[in-house]
């Protein structure tokens, strides 16, 4: 059993009318890669600056390895931070950037040294030590902030969308390497994100925010299979949202009515005859065949329409169908199915259990 | 097409025309001052005679050095103060919000727009009726500072503007003081705008009258004394003078130049 | 983790930094700048008496400043003067802060820092060498009369070469002033306008000259009070008709020792000073709150 090295308890902090974090409550462990998961807006930076002291929370507390942190300055904490636009030094040069902890922290020269020597090596940095850092490429940078956050091994180090400004390849590799880094080194490591593929790559939990709470906190497949909040289920992964009411329910399975098609959907186990609900049903579990073809009768939904486009994606494509009620929906499977083009009518299909409903009150 | 090539053409080399118009206009009456400061027949200096006569006057004559060093005294007196209020003040209007900034911002900047006239007579009348302190240095030096602190401030802002404000939150997180934030992240890069501003003032007030004369009393300063020498017409001493005064300001602004030329400052002038 | 750090609560209010970084300052400024005004206006309702100043409460030295038509006639005058050549300025300023902005490319700053330049070698210093040239015994005349000719009178001890100095004077504020709002200036936009049909002059009025208008008017401002208030230019440049306002107020100081007449003529130039930039601070914000002038 791992122990809490970060405790979060009824955290607020308001600008204004607005509040940006609102009773945050969470606990973080000693190895774990912690997503924080949201929109713009949705309070996760300023969540992050409170666990960092650049913020102090108007309520709750911040406790760091049971230490109360909350009216600690940030110079006081020892934790990291990796920032999105890199705030590198420029009048230092890359050595110096990294070894500026252990400079604050009054360690000796040689010390110094030999933990450059060290995280210079574990990032593949080594040999830029004597340049500066408008000499390095981004990626270079990122790294290098990532060294000067790692190299006092802090209690943990925070993330701030640090590879948001990367173009797509390096972001990829870095998502591996970052990961890497934190299980080596055994920190926890607070990464926030508006990306949620980057999150569920990483990171072993995720928290999703938004609005300044979090609507879920549970281990990245559980937030991908089974959302808590509709606010997740649409925010991660890319689902078809059908609004309906129920017609009735029998066994943890409801019919609904979708604008005229009839569904069969697994419900929550309050849900009641006539009551509102959303469903997300993800692209990727519906199945898209020609019509006429036979389907599977495991996929109790079934319904005809016709494919309006396909979006090429590369190794995916999006097929966009408009069924009978006149709505649309997306499908996401592999691309070039030869069977279907554009102005076929098709059937799409999905088991009941593959979706997942929420009642519209809990909205 | 053709037209509005030869219309781009006339354009252009008007707006030159004008430009250089407006450096002879500056600078033939300081050429021609320091022709004449070499020259021996000051009425009518041609042909070409050179000699440094109006230098070894210059550096003969007690009053000009006494003023020399007051001026000087008096200008680092002020440009001091200026630097520390304007740097000040710059930084904390562009890190912080509060809702003073807008006044603070205006109050700072209102010595621009008061005469310096203005200036020099209500701090003299301050001083002797409400202090009881007659013309003295500190009032002169005060008088100065007031003036270059709106002066400074404006540099600093322009200067300052671009700096990110976020690098210090990161080096707080680091483990850095406030005050260690300042002298290893903030002060290393900021040096060279403190110092222009500094320079600046400096200059105002090393060539300043207005603001001076009605604060010193007897006082020399080398404007004073260079207005005594000009109402009794132009003596040597004055033409030596200005052609050094002048060097001087050259110097300054070219430092000024490089600085901004490699970068470390920018007036908003965006390199290459 | 070493250095623990004191809990500074200061930190964490950043009003009070702000305060602390500020206040001083402003402090300053309020006390050598505001006080001492405050302070003159208190003296221009007193009396002075074989140079003492005595808390006489009167009105007699607006009277005499307002009433007197020579007072007036000499403020009139450097109103008159200081519009003129601020005006002048402003057109003269415009190609070239606009040349050195667009066209200057590497030179630029070169440019500008030599225009700056010649202000900061002080008011005496350029009279003496604009007498050098200007002036009866200057290099213009002695040309003349060596030509045979009559040496121009009215670059010396005239009304027009008071006019003229304060241009070689004040010049460079302008343009550094207009050079500066042109830096931020988007020039793409006037190809916008070009698109959308606009003739050059036509996008200039439209586009170029509102968005500069607070440089515009910051620079005029920064050329008319100083002018307004000149006396030490048109005390060698004048001549004997050429007194202005400013020249007179330093008379009551330096020499006649009238401190409160002199203060009561310090006010009255402060508040002209006051109006002047009050109407150019309306007219800047009327122009952004998108009345051009032109509709919309």
């Amino acid at each position: 059993m791992a122990d809490v090295a970060i405790k979060i308890e009824g955290a607020t902090r308001r600008f204004g009318s607005v509040t940006a974090v609102d009773q945050v409550t969470v606990e973080i462990e000693q190895d774990e890669f912690f997503a924080l998961l949201g929109p713009s807006g949705s309070g996760k930076t300023t969540l992050l600056r409170i666990i960092a002291g650049l913020e102090i929370p108007d309520e709750g507390r911040v406790l760091i390895n049971g230490e109360d942190v909350t009216h600690l300055p940030p110079y006081a904490r020892g934790v990291g931070m990796v920032f999105q636009d890199f705030l590198l030094f420029p009048h230092k040069t890359v050595g110096e950037n990294i070894t500026f902890p252990l400079k604050m922290q009054g360690e000796n020269k040689a010390h110094q040294a030999e933990r450059l020597d060290w995280i210079v090596q574990l990032l593949r940095i080594d040999g830029l030590e004597k340049r500066y850092p408008s000499q390095l490429s981004g990626g270079q940078q990122q790294r290098v902030a990532l060294a000067r956050g790692l190299i006092s091994r802090p209690v943990l180090l925070l993330l701030d969308e640090p590879l948001a400004n990367l173009d797509r390849e390096l972001r990829k590799e870095m998502e591996v390497e970052v990961r890497r880094y934190q299980i080596e080194l055994g920190i926890p490591f607070v990464y926030v994100t508006h990306n949620q593929e980057e999150a569920l790559t990483m990171s072993d939990r995720i928290a999703v925010m938004n609005e300044g709470k979090f609507d879920q906190i549970a281990p990245k497949l559980d937030i991908y299979t089974k959302p808590a909040t509709p606010f997740v289920a649409s925010f991660v992964g890319h689902s078809n949202r059908i609004d309906a009411r129920i017609g009735s329910v029998n066994g943890g399975l409801a019919r609904i009515d979708w604008n005229g098609l009839p569904l069969i959907v697994s419900c929550p186990a309050d849900a009641g005859d006539g009551d509102n609900i959303s469903y997300f049903i993800k692209c990727e579990h519906i199945e898209i065949q020609p019509d006429g073809s036979s389907v599977a009768d495991s996929n109790e939904n079934q319904l005809a329409g016709t494919l309006r486009d396909v979006i090429f994606k590369g190794q995916t494509a999006d097929y966009i169908v408009v069924l009978e009620n006149e709505t649309e929906i997306v499908i996401t499977d592999a691309s070039g199915i030869p069977q279907v083009k554009a102005g076929d009518r098709v059937i799409v299909s999905w088991p009941a259990e593959a979706g997942n409903c929420f009642s519209a009150d809990h909205v | 097409m053709a037209g509005m090539q030869l219309d781009k053409r006339l354009s252009w080399s008007g707006m030159v025309l004008l430009l250089l118009v407006l450096y002879l206009f500056l600078y033939s009456p300081i050429a021609y001052i320091i022709y004449l400061s070499f020259a021996s027949n000051t009425m009518w200096p041609f042909p070409w005679k050179p000699t440094i006569e109006a230098y070894e006057n210059l550096s003969g004559n007690r009053i000009y050095q006494q003023a020399l060093w007051n001026s000087f005294l008096l200008s680092f007196g002020a440009a001091t103060l200026s630097a520390l209020f304007a740097t000040m003040g710059a930084i904390a209007l562009l890190k912080y919000r509060s809702r003073w900034r807008g006044l603070f911002g205006i109050i700072l900047i209102s010595p621009l727009f008061v005469a310096e006239l203005l200036i020099g007579i209500s701090t003299l009348m301050f001083n002797k009726q409400v202090l009881g302190l007659p013309g003295n240095m500190v009032s002169a030096i005060l008088a100065n500072a007031v003036h270059g602190v709106a002066f400074g401030f404006l540099i600093m802002l322009t200067q300052l503007v671009r700096y990110n404000w976020r690098m210090d939150d990161a080096a707080m997180v680091f483990g850095a003081t406030p005050s260690r934030v300042f002298r290893e992240i903030t002060l290393p890069i900021i040096w060279p705008a403190i110092l222009g501003a500094f320079l600046i003032s400096f200059l105002l007030a090393f060539n300043n009258l207005e603001i001076s004369f009605y604060n010193l009393g007897a006082i020399p300063t080398l404007p004073s004394v260079a207005w005594g020498s000009l109402r009794f017409g132009v003596k040597s001493e004055l033409l030596a003078l200005t052609a050094l005064v002048n060097g001087f300001v050259f110097i300054v602004f070219a430092i000024l130049y490089v600085f901004m030329r490699t970068g470390l400052v920018r007036f908003g002038y965006r390199g290459e | 983790m070493s250095a623990r750090g004191r809990f500074s609560n200061l930190f964490y209010r950043p009003g009070a930094r702000f305060a602390l970084l500020a206040l001083p300052g402003v402090l300053f400024v309020v006390l050598f700048l505001l006080i001492p005004i405050i302070a003159i206006l208190i003296f221009s309702f007193w009396r002075t008496e074989s140079y003492e100043l005595h808390a006489d409460w009167n009105v007699n030295n607006y009277a005499e400043v307002l009433g007197d038509g020579s007072y007036m006639v000499f403020l009139l005058r450097s109103f008159l003067t200081a519009l003129i050549v601020s005006v002048v300025c402003l057109v003269y300023s415009w190609p070239v802060a606009y040349f050195i902005a667009k066209l200057g490319g590497r030179y630029r700053l070169l440019l500008i820092l030599a225009l700056a330049a010649p202000f900061f070698t002080g008011i005496i210093l350029r009279l003496a060498a604009l007498q050098a040239i200007m002036g009866p015994l200057g290099i213009v005349n002695m040309f003349m009369m060596d030509l045979g000719m009559e040496p121009i009178k009215f670059i010396m001890y005239t009304k027009v070469a008071t006019g003229i100095g304060l241009f070689y004077l004040y010049a460079p504020f302008m343009v550094v002033a207009l050079y500066l709002s042109l830096l931020n200036f988007n020039f793409r936009l006037l190809d916008v306008a070009k698109v959308n049909g606009a003739k050059p002059w036509r996008g200039f009025l439209e586009i170029t000259w509102p968005l500069n208008w607070a440089g515009t008017a910051i620079g005029f401002i920064l050329v008319f009070i100083p002018c307004l208030a000149s006396s030490v230019t048109p005390h060698f440049l004048g001549g004997a008709n050429g007194a202005l306002y400013g020249l007179v107020l330093g008379e009551q100081f330096a020499e006649t020792g009238t401190w409160a007449k002199g203060s009561a003529m310090g006010v009255i130039l402060f508040i002209a000073s006051f109006i002047v930039i009050l109407i150019m601070w309306r007219t800047v914000n009327l122009r952004r709150s998108g009345f051009t002038g032109a509709g919309m």
